[in-house]
């Protein structure tokens, strides 16, 4: 056995290189405007369509060990939100080619490191002024879509992309019939529905769930906040806090007060959201609003409507017109021609439903189950035993009046036919989240195994149809077809997704899921960003100010910073603290740049680069850039409506972005390269000499 | 049929620390160690090459465990490091970096061995006697009324381990966390010996470090299925809840089968006999009003459904290292068999809920008065949180020492260079009885003194890794460092800040020189406890893993120098 050793030599930094060439690759999925990707496979001839960074990365053989973290890191943050790994990757990227500039210019590295992670610090504190408040959003979930045309905005209404002048805002026709068919009808009125708005009105503030006051929150009806919250999102800001930032006179409180308008709308969240993709967005809201209306049904809202994203299934119809997309209450899933004769038969009619939370087949055992040992049974008649267990099953299903099975596992073959020529549906495999929620709603208890089905564990009121049948036709061609589970208040929505090319299957059913995130985050957080490159721009003026400072006075507290109590680090941390905070800076420059020429706006990205560059002295001699900021972006959106559009509207159009899975995606893009950066070897361990790559072989040292 | 194969020779080597391999291996190990010490250490990227897992570590607990080093001598030294690491989880890098300057600066020594080591055990006692005597200077009495030394000294430990990534306040909610657990492990009432409880340390990966939070009692992951049903928990008069714990396998298995066939007869289903077992362990569990049924490994689901329609609530697949906590907290004893249950084995909790963390749900059992919590360990990545929850580890170790022996060194290299200074300090006059003992003369006591000197002010100079120069001062023997381009015009005043432990700052004129021009001086050794009452933050080192460490590193030292022949058994 030999352990190899790399060592890593700080100036030419090879694992920044890597992870800076690697980040390159997915630069064209930032923005509003993708590119995707094929990647060939150079012995097998296949190729793969990625659209995504998540997509890109699973794709790619990452046999180096920064590869490896980098594929790591953009997973761990897709399980925990979902989004955001665009953004990761690509700062990731313009960071790791940052700190190697620093360290070409001779900074030690634990001068970047305590600088880079506290200019990042810093600048998450700087962004909470803009912040956006969510106002009840949910609450209008049970109203009409309020703005029918707004979701069919192609422009991003953002003073860094350059608009047209000719078209300042384009409207597309929408299939009105898919997404709100089982709506009420659109309606053009901007006030709410009193009736749901004053059942939510608690939601938006969950004082009454935490049991801070007990009157229920007056209805919001004023769109502007409250001055009581309006201070307290604005002492968060630093130009106000600071003693020497004489400039800023108290009147601007107030303009920026009148700037930041908070979103108490669904439609205006969701198209706010979208960053371009109305049509998976459309599908979001519908979503939400599907999801209302069964809570509604179910809970008499006594609990405040809480959307669920577990709560939502997909499923894809690769090959089938666009127009087929839709949003259903319950469960579709495609199942085979076969059993077109059985449902059909069920059609329309209370079914008893079993739920099996493992395999359906006579040999699955649970989870931990290690067998009998050697055991030996001696055969006295030729009966199978096959055949037994099967017939118990049937007796037991038939027995408790079972028609309908929803098994999380597999289903053998010879199950599926017995229980086809008995008039039983067996459904599977579906998720852990469809079996919980029709468990809660029919009453309907999991069991693992079918012989454990008692009266107690079968559910009621089931409906199954088909979805469709005849009318999808390449899926006809797969010989199979959609059919939709429903019963009274369940909570799962399903999504349909259409795609006539096959091979756009998969990014579409991940764009949608995206999109689903994007607005359960934000419903979370009950906030959102200023988005389309609002926040980004803030955190260039910040750290340009900060620059700035640290240039003019040394900053004495910075001797209290984590990786440097007391070494020299803290006292010679002033002399490199601009070239850091700098360099920080143009990893968010270079981030900005790729979101720019991805609009379409810019002919190369150094024209966006110039152009952020311009926009960011405008901001910086603004005096205020947050003011500036939010003043110039609601220059826009009111450009962009002001062809004809009722004057309330005028805020109707934004750009948002999700606040925790941004800055999450922020730390963990620093994190990774903050890692690599102080990693100075890498230890290949059990490796026989063989193995070890005869190129790098006289880098290695061998132990 | 057996072949019989001449045996090899076995292998004798000899003049090992001259040979070129066993040296160049020695020097790339140290390299490694050296590199991986203090907050500015550098990380090194252990994996298989084959698309293993990655570990970004610089613990020598991780390094010396993934190494995989084959000669003798290197063994020699990761083990006794191991072994010092497994018992004392802290200093375990001090002690190989000591180690492996002691070595090479022995080498070098035109001495024979004998007299070398002889005279490096007795400096050693000289090393212990100071540290444990109470005029010593660098150490610290730890008054654990006092939160904020114990704060810094889990501080310390935390900073020390970069790839953490904890950014300051992130560092600071830890070490509160983990010294909240630690205080919930002491019992309230204590008797003449006082048992300390258990902090267990829950796993929540991709979450903020901010998220993360200790709890009372013990908190077990729930599995999805159980999700949906509610509580039906029926409080008992007494108002607690009866728990049954199970360790063995309640899966349906048969237990221990035997090697031999089980034969038999057609129609006889042995699985359903066994679950027929269960059903009447069951039964008997329902007659004992027993709440909630704990299985280290699984329940088989017929089982469960039927407990829980007698509404007992069953959490399985705890495994075996909640087990203990949960005796000790609920009082209960494990039951290892499925036909008998001694009324006397069940334990009580005072409450059961479920709480959820991130996207996690979780049963929470509630002690009625016990000295187990849970620490719930978030951080955003793998790599990260492994080596936080090894950081935390140590300090939950290390507050345990210290409660034993509540002192503490100062960190940060300032025990390094005092010790060396009050070393160089006594040898300058050795009495002539101690040289007879030590069997040398004047001379090569201080040749060796000095090699065992420079070998701890090494150790301390390791902490540095961006070319800063070393500095110390002459009236404590702390460690200084500045920057490596210092203008020559400038007094050693203007540059220094703080020392190394952060007890001492520049207003003072210290008599600074550089570290490697230092000449003997007798380091002032009073009034640090009144010194630490005054300054803010303190970088502190537990004493009793450091201690420990300095003996088990010099001992190593002799040992490897000790050896004259390796005999390999080549077969």
């Amino acid at each position: 056995m030999v352990m190899a050793y790399i060592n890593i030599s700080t100036r030419k930094h090879i694992g920044l290189q890597q992870l800076s060439s690697l980040t390159e690759t997915g630069r064209g999925f930032l923005g509003p405007v993708k590119s995707s990707k094929f990647i060939v496979g150079e012995g097998s001839r296949e190729s793969v369509l990625a659209g995504s960074t998540v997509r890109l990365l699973e794709s790619l053989d990452l046999t180096s060990s920064v590869g490896q973290l980098l594929h790591e890191a953009v997973q761990s943050q897709k399980t925990s939100y979902g989004t955001g790994t665009n953004t990761l990757l690509s700062l990731a990227g313009a960071w790791s080619a940052a700190a190697l500039r620093c360290l070409q210019q001779d900074i030690p590295i634990s001068v970047i490191v305590s600088v880079m992670s506290e200019g990042l610090k810093s600048c998450g504190e700087e962004v909470v002024a803009l912040q956006i408040p969510l106002h009840d959003v949910l609450g209008s979930a049970g109203d009409a879509r309020s703005y029918p045309w707004l979701g069919t905005l192609s422009v991003i209404p953002s003073p860094l992309v350059q608009i047209p002048a000719e078209i300042p805002w384009i409207r597309r026709r929408r299939d009105g019939n898919d997404v709100s068919s089982p709506l009420s009808p659109p309606a053009f009125s901007s006030g709410h529905s009193s009736e749901f708005s004053s059942r939510f009105s608690s939601f938006s503030s969950q004082s009454v769930a935490k049991g801070n006051k007990t009157a229920p929150q007056p209805l919001q009806t004023n769109p502007i906040p409250n001055s009581h919250s309006r201070k307290s999102r604005l002492s968060h800001s630093r130009h106000f806090n600071r003693a020497e930032s004489g400039s800023y006179r108290t009147s601007d409180e107030g303009q920026l007060d009148a700037c930041v308008h908070p979103c108490n709308d669904l439609v205006r969240l969701a198209v706010g959201l979208s960053h371009g993709d109305h049509s998976s967005m459309a599908l979001v809201e519908a979503a939400v609003r599907c999801q209302y209306q069964n809570a509604h049904l179910r809970r008499n809202c006594t609990v405040p409507f809480r959307f669920d994203v577990s709560k939502i299934s997909t499923c894809c119809l690769p090959g089938v017109p666009e127009s087929f997309s839709c949003i259903l209450p319950g469960y579709i899933t495609l199942v085979s021609m076969d059993h077109v004769t059985v449902i059909r038969e069920l059609q329309n009619r209370p079914l008893r439903v079993a739920l099996i939370d493992g395999d359906f087949s006579e040999n699955y055992r649970h989870l931990g189950f290690n067998g009998l040992g050697n055991v030996k049974t001696q055969l006295e008649s030729l009966t199978y035993p096959d055949k037994m267990w099967l017939d118990r099953i049937l007796e037991i299903l038939i027995r408790l009046n079972v028609n309908l099975v929803l098994v999380r596992g597999s289903v053998s073959e010879g199950v599926l036919e017995r229980c086809m020529h008995n008039n039983l549906l067996i459904i599977g495999p579906v998720s852990h989240h469809v079996l919980q929620d029709f468990a809660e709603v029919t009453g309907a208890a999991q069991v693992t195994y079918a012989t454990q089905l008692n009266e107690e564990c079968v559910g009621s009121d089931v409906y199954v149809s088909l979805w469709r049948a005849g009318q999808l036709n390449a899926n006809e061609v797969n010989n199979k077809v959609a059919v939709l589970v429903k019963a009274e208040g369940v909570l799962l929505a399903t999504a349909v997704l259409a795609s006539p090319v096959a091979a756009q299957m998969q990014a579409k059913e991940d764009r949608f899921w995206t999109c689903a995130y994007r607005m359960y985050h934000a419903v979370v957080d009950e906030k959102v960003f200023l988005g389309g490159g609002a926040v980004e721009v803030l955190c260039l003026t910040h750290l340009q100010m900060l620059v700035e400072q640290s240039q003019k006075k040394m900053d004495q507290d910075c001797s209290a910073r984590l990786h440097m109590t007391s070494s020299w680090m803290a006292s010679s941390q002033a002399l490199y603290r601009p070239a850091v905070l700098q360099a920080l800076a143009d990893g968010w420059h270079r981030y900005l740049s790729s979101v720019v020429y991805n609009t379409g706006t810019c002919s190369s990205e150094t024209e966006a680069s110039t152009f952020i560059q311009n926009f960011l002295q405008k901001t910086t001699s603004s005096g205020c850039p947050l003011l500036y900021l939010l003043k110039e972006y609601n220059k826009v959106s009111s450009e962009i409506l002001n062809s004809g559009i009722p004057s309330a509207l005028k805020e109707a159009s934004r750009v948002y972005d999700v606040v925790t899975p941004k800055r999450e995606a922020w730390r963990r893009a620093l994190d990774l390269v903050l890692l690599v950066l102080q990693t100075d070897a890498e230890i290949i361990t059990g490796a026989e000499y063989t193995q070890l790559n005869s190129q790098n072989f006289n880098e290695l040292l061998l132990l | 049929m057996s072949r019989v194969e001449a045996k090899k020779p076995s292998l004798c080597t000899c003049e090992l620390l001259t040979k070129e391999i066993i040296s160049k291996s020695l020097s790339v190990l140290r390299e490694i160690v050296t590199s991986c010490y203090g907050p500015s250490g550098r990380l090194k990227q252990l994996h298989n090459g084959v698309g293993g897992s990655i570990c970004t570590t610089s613990s020598s607990s991780f390094l010396f465990s993934n190494l995989s080093v084959t000669h003798p001598i290197l063994k020699i030294l990761t083990t006794s490091v191991q072994n010092h690491v497994s018992r004392f989880s802290d200093c375990g890098l001090f002690t190989a970096i000591l180690c492996f300057n002691l070595v090479e600066n022995f080498q070098r020594l035109n001495l024979s061995t004998a007299t070398v080591i002889k005279i490096s055990k007795h400096l050693l006692s000289l090393c212990t006697d100071y540290l444990n005597s109470e005029s010593c200077g660098c150490r610290i009495s730890i008054d654990f009324s006092n939160m904020k030394t114990l704060l810094c000294l889990v501080q310390s430990i935390l900073t020390s381990k970069p790839a953490c990534l904890l950014n300051k306040k992130e560092a600071d909610h830890i070490s509160t966390l983990i010294l909240k657990a630690f205080l919930l492990t002491i019992p309230e009432k204590a008797k003449d010996h006082a048992i300390l409880g258990k902090s267990i340390i829950i796993p929540l990966k991709d979450e903020r470090v901010m998220n993360s939070t200790v709890l009372p009692g013990i908190v077990i992951e729930m599995p999805e299925v159980q999700l949906m049903r509610k509580f039906p928990i029926k409080k008992l008069p007494s108002d607690v809840l009866k728990v049954a714990l199970f360790c063995i396998s309640m899966s349906g298995d048969i237990s221990d089968p035997g090697d031999g066939t089980l034969v038999i007869s057609y129609g006889v289903s042995l699985e359903s006999a066994v679950l027929d077992q269960l059903l009447n362990l069951g039964n008997q569990l329902i007659s004992d009003h027993v709440d909630i049924v704990v299985c280290q490994k699984v329940i088989h689901p017929a089982l469960k459904q039927y407990l829980h329609q007698h509404h007992i609530i069953t959490i399985d697949r705890v495994g075996i290292s909640l087990m203990e906590p949960l005796c000790e907290m609920t009082g209960a004893q494990t039951i290892g068999s499925l036909s008998l249950i001694s009324p006397t084995s069940y334990g009580y909790v005072k409450d059961l809920c479920s709480t959820n963390f991130g996207s996690k749900h979780y049963f929470h059992l509630i002690p009625n008065d016990s000295t187990v919590c849970s620490l719930l360990l978030c951080n955003r990545n793998e790599t990260a949180w492994n080596e936080l929850k090894l950081a935390c580890q140590t300090a939950q170790h290390i507050l345990q020492l210290t409660i034993r022996q509540p002192l503490a060194l100062l960190g940060g290299g300032c025990t390094e260079t005092h010790l060396a200074s009050f070393i160089r300090h006594t040898g300058i006059n050795v009495p002539e009885c101690i040289l007879k003992v030590n069997d040398c003369t004047q001379t090569e006591y201080k040749i060796v003194t000095n090699a065992f000197c420079n070998a701890l002010q090494s150790v301390a100079c390791s902490l540095e890794h961006d070319k800063g120069k070393i500095l110390t001062d002459r009236k404590y023997g702390h460690f200084w460092s500045i920057q490596p381009d210092f203008p020559s015009n400038v007094k050693w005043q203007d540059l220094v800040s703080k020392c190394g432990c952060g007890l001492y700052g520049n207003q003072e004129e210290l008599n600074w020189c550089l570290l490697q021009d230092i000449h003997s001086f007798a380091p002032l050794n009073s009034s640090v406890q009144q010194a630490t009452n005054s300054t803010g933050h303190l970088t502190l080192d537990c004493f009793t893993a450091k201690l420990h460490g300095l003996q088990v590193a010099v001992e190593t030292a002799s040992l490897i120098l000790d050896l004259s022949y390796i005999i390999e058994d080549k077969n």
